[in-house]
């Protein structure tokens, strides 16, 4: 579930994109989890034609995904396939990060990639055809040939990614399917979604082996993947006649071609990376980051999830011939390579017949984490209980009040006060136990209560980033006459208010990109 | 009534002539007290383990305080608590706090003097080691008491706690070059992070991550962003 703020941010991004009633479904469904059409008509008492308009938008936003299943009934009765809706939250978060994602495009692909891909961030979903519409009628537009080559550039480069089945059925029972028939998806199945929400998601997920191929003829084939595709395509014409009429139908996704979207997974693994190496080049070295930013380069297209724990392991000379290209690498030799590695957290084998190495990730973020939170306590409650906490969030185990004290120089009363506050507050875990000797004494241990606190920070910084949207929103408001008027008659006051809210947006602005590095941190890393 | 025996117990004992002119209740405290060495005792303690009465317990605590027989002690782990020790003990760490402390309180100038100590010399050499913090430290013969190599490492470690320095180990390259691989010893750092201290995160800068009142903040409350007197501040500051 998502936490309170969570919602509250995602609603207010979509409500500042899409309006009130998008907004007002996506909270539904946020908070209540997968419903049905009738269900979001009931609880959000708008009218059906408004949710389902809205729906289409938020599915065509990729806010919203749709799946069947077959619903519980009383015995004797037919079985009844009912279609249900579930809010994809960390898409619509994902709204904010768009100047984040467009600078990677540009970093890497260029200028001319980025119209294509502003296309479909703005639009949610396009096909090639509508893409290359679009291109025309741009000022100055390019070949088609140069439009294909350009897409199959964010292709390659896994920024962009085929659509989701529209509607994906779940069978009853998983083991049932015939596991040949699935192939790579039912690997993913298994893997790890519990919950129907994430089977859903695996469900619609296109195959590996086309998810990035531009080139498939998919009304013609017979493969098994083609027969997969149109077998979802009838679904789903099944399943929006009975939820939409005809005209609405017509108006949706029946067109059997391809869709395109921005493959958000691709941005959040270069995000974590770009974030793990700023970590290094902060807290290690900036040789270290070289080294680091290596090895990613090298294993990211083997990544299969999000949060990979270690990165693939990678020999000496692989990692070698990558960093001499990096800047600033060319001057690196072995021994300074293995040196960085050391301070990476690697162990150098003694026998050097195989000489690889993985690097650990998860811990790197950890690390990160942990900072993030430090800094916190050290601006609630000062510099003694930033130590002690640091020590906590070090140590990663249950220490005594004294031990604490003694390891930190904060006076023995003074740190059973902190220790009794961060506690109060949820920052800490305390156990009692006492000790039956020649007299009974009580020792108070204590810990870093990690996973709630997490949690609470998590929430606390998406409301924090709301906050800043709304100050923003805000201090706009109230300059709004200032705004409209022509740059020449900004003048004496006038013309300084204008400066100031321009640093006031900056300032709020930067904050608010700078907190969502924080978020990912938090929720995606 | 059990009180009243007893007492008369020990004036029974008395024809026994003490070398120092104790009374027998004045012995038998300042043997519990000596019983304790360098761990001294509490009042109550005394009390429980002699059976006296409060009242000779502390005649005779006063009468053995004047002729210096025994001292009153402060324990740091009961502050509030009067302990009592013979004269010829020097408390204990566990008593003491050890040589951070003194009278039972936290000798912050000592420590933050050993900590620029410490700082000075890493940040002379770049990277050092425990040991050579040590010799260095030894060296100097700043402090009146014998260092020992846990006491800097106490004094170390709580630096890197407060992000004064960092914990790394060594590469065997560049400034690490004297320092075997692996070894774990402390770097200064003079990056503008580092140099401040600590590195606020990204939560931590803004007001909001500071805001003891993030709990009552709500976007139409009493209590909002738009209201908020904390942003007013923030965002005034350059002007
Ligand atoms: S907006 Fe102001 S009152 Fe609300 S949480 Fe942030 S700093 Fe606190």
């Amino acid at each position: 579930m998502v936490s309170q703020y969570g919602i509250k941010l995602a609603t207010y991004l979509i409500s500042f994109s899409y309006g009130d009633f998008c907004s007002k479904v996506c909270e539904c469904l946020l908070s209540r989890g997968s419903l049905t059409l009738a269900q979001i008509i009931r609880f959000t008492e708008l009218s059906r034609e408004n949710v389902i308009n809205c729906l289409r938008v938020l599915i065509h936003q990729n806010c919203v995904q749709a799946f069947s299943i077959q619903q519980e009934v009383a015995f004797g009765e037919a079985p009844k396939i009912v279609t249900q809706y579930t809010a994809l939250f960390d898409n619509m978060i994902h709204k904010m990060r768009f100047p984040k994602f467009m600078q990677i495009v540009s970093k890497e692909l260029g200028e001319d990639c980025l119209g294509i891909f502003e296309g479909l961030l703005q639009h949610g979903r396009l096909s090639l055809n509508q893409i290359i519409d679009r291109n025309k009628q741009t000022p100055d537009n390019s070949d088609v040939h140069v439009v294909r080559e350009t897409f199959s550039r964010l292709l390659n480069a896994r920024f962009v990614e085929r659509c989701p089945a529209p509607e994906p059925f779940l069978a009853p029972h998983e083991e049932e399917t015939p596991a040949k028939k699935r192939g790579t998806k039912s690997a993913k199945i298994a893997e790890a979604p519990k919950t129907i929400e994430q089977r859903a998601l695996a469900a619609a997920a296109p195959m590996e082996s086309i998810r990035f191929l531009m080139e498939i003829d998919t009304l013609t084939g017979t493969s098994e993947e083609k027969g997969m595709e149109s077998q979802n395509i009838a679904m789903l014409d099944e399943k929006w006649k009975q939820d939409f009429s005809d005209a609405e139908l017509s108006a949706s996704g029946k067109k059997k071609e391809i869709l395109w979207r921005v493959n958000f997974e691709e941005f959040m693994r270069r995000l974590r990376h770009k974030a793990c190496m700023e970590y290094v080049i902060a807290r290690l070295s900036d040789q270290s980051g070289i080294v680091l930013s290596a090895i990613l380069e090298l294993t990211r297209s083997s990544e299969t999830r999000l949060k990979t724990d270690k990165s693939a392991s990678l020999s000496i000379n692989d990692i070698y011939d990558e960093v001499i290209k990096k800047d600033g690498g060319l001057g690196m030799d072995f021994e300074r390579i293995r040196a960085s590695l050391v301070q990476l957290g690697c162990q150098i084998p003694t026998t050097g017949i195989d000489e690889t190495y993985s690097i650990d990730l998860k811990n790197i973020v950890e690390l990160a984490q942990n900072e993030e939170v430090e800094s916190v306590v050290l601006k609630r409650y000062g510099r003694e209980a930033y130590r002690i906490f640091r020590l906590l969030s070090k140590s990663g185990r249950l220490l005594e009040t004294d031990k604490i004290s003694d390891t930190t120089f904060v006076e023995k009363k003074d740190t059973l006060k902190i220790l009794y506050k961060l506690w109060k507050d949820g920052y800490l875990h305390m156990e009692k136990v006492s000790v039956n000797g020649p007299k009974q004494t009580l020792f108070l241990l204590w810990e870093m209560n990690k996973e709630p606190l997490w949690l609470r920070v998590l929430d606390e910084m998406y409301h924090a980033a709301l906050n800043l949207r709304l100050r923003i929103t805000y201090e706009l408001d109230q300059e709004k006459e200032i705004l409209q008027l022509p740059k020449e008659k900004l003048i004496g006051e006038l013309e300084k208010r204008y400066k100031r809210l321009g640093k006031v947006r900056i300032i709020l602005e930067t904050s608010l990109m700078n907190l969502d590095d924080a978020l990912m941190l938090f929720r995606d890393f | 009534m059990s009180r009243s025996l007893e007492t008369s117990s020990l004036k029974r004992k008395r024809p026994e002539v003490d070398p120092l002119g104790l009374v027998d209740a004045e012995r038998a405290i300042l043997n519990a007290i000596k019983n304790k060495k360098d761990l001294g005792i509490w009042v109550r303690d005394i009390k429980q383990e002699t059976k006296l009465t409060d009242h000779v317990v502390n005649k005779s605590l006063k009468s053995l305080l004047a002729r210096k027989l025994i001292k009153e002690v402060v324990n740091i782990q009961y502050k509030g608590k009067k302990h009592y020790m013979a004269v010829e003990f020097e408390p204990s760490k566990e008593v003491s706090g050890g040589v951070w402390y003194v009278d039972g309180n936290l000798d912050k100038e000592l420590v933050n003097v050993m900590k620029q100590l410490c700082l000075r010399c890493i940040r002379v050499q770049k990277v050092a080691t425990l040991e050579r913090v040590h010799e260095h430290l030894k060296k100097q013969q700043v402090v009146n008491f014998e260092i020992s190599s846990q006491h800097v490492s106490d004094i170390l470690n709580s630096m890197v706690l407060d992000n004064e320095i960092i914990e790394v180990k060594s590469t065997g390259l560049g400034a690490y070059y004297s320092i075997p691989i692996g070894t774990v010893c402390y770097r200064f750092d003079s990056s503008p992070a580092v140099a401040k201290g600590s590195k606020l995160g990204a939560f931590a800068s803004i007001p909001c991550g500071a805001c003891p009142r993030i709990s009552l903040c709500t976007p139409d409350g009493v209590i909002s962003p738009s209201t908020c007197v904390y942003y007013t501040k923030w965002l005034n500051i350059d002007f």
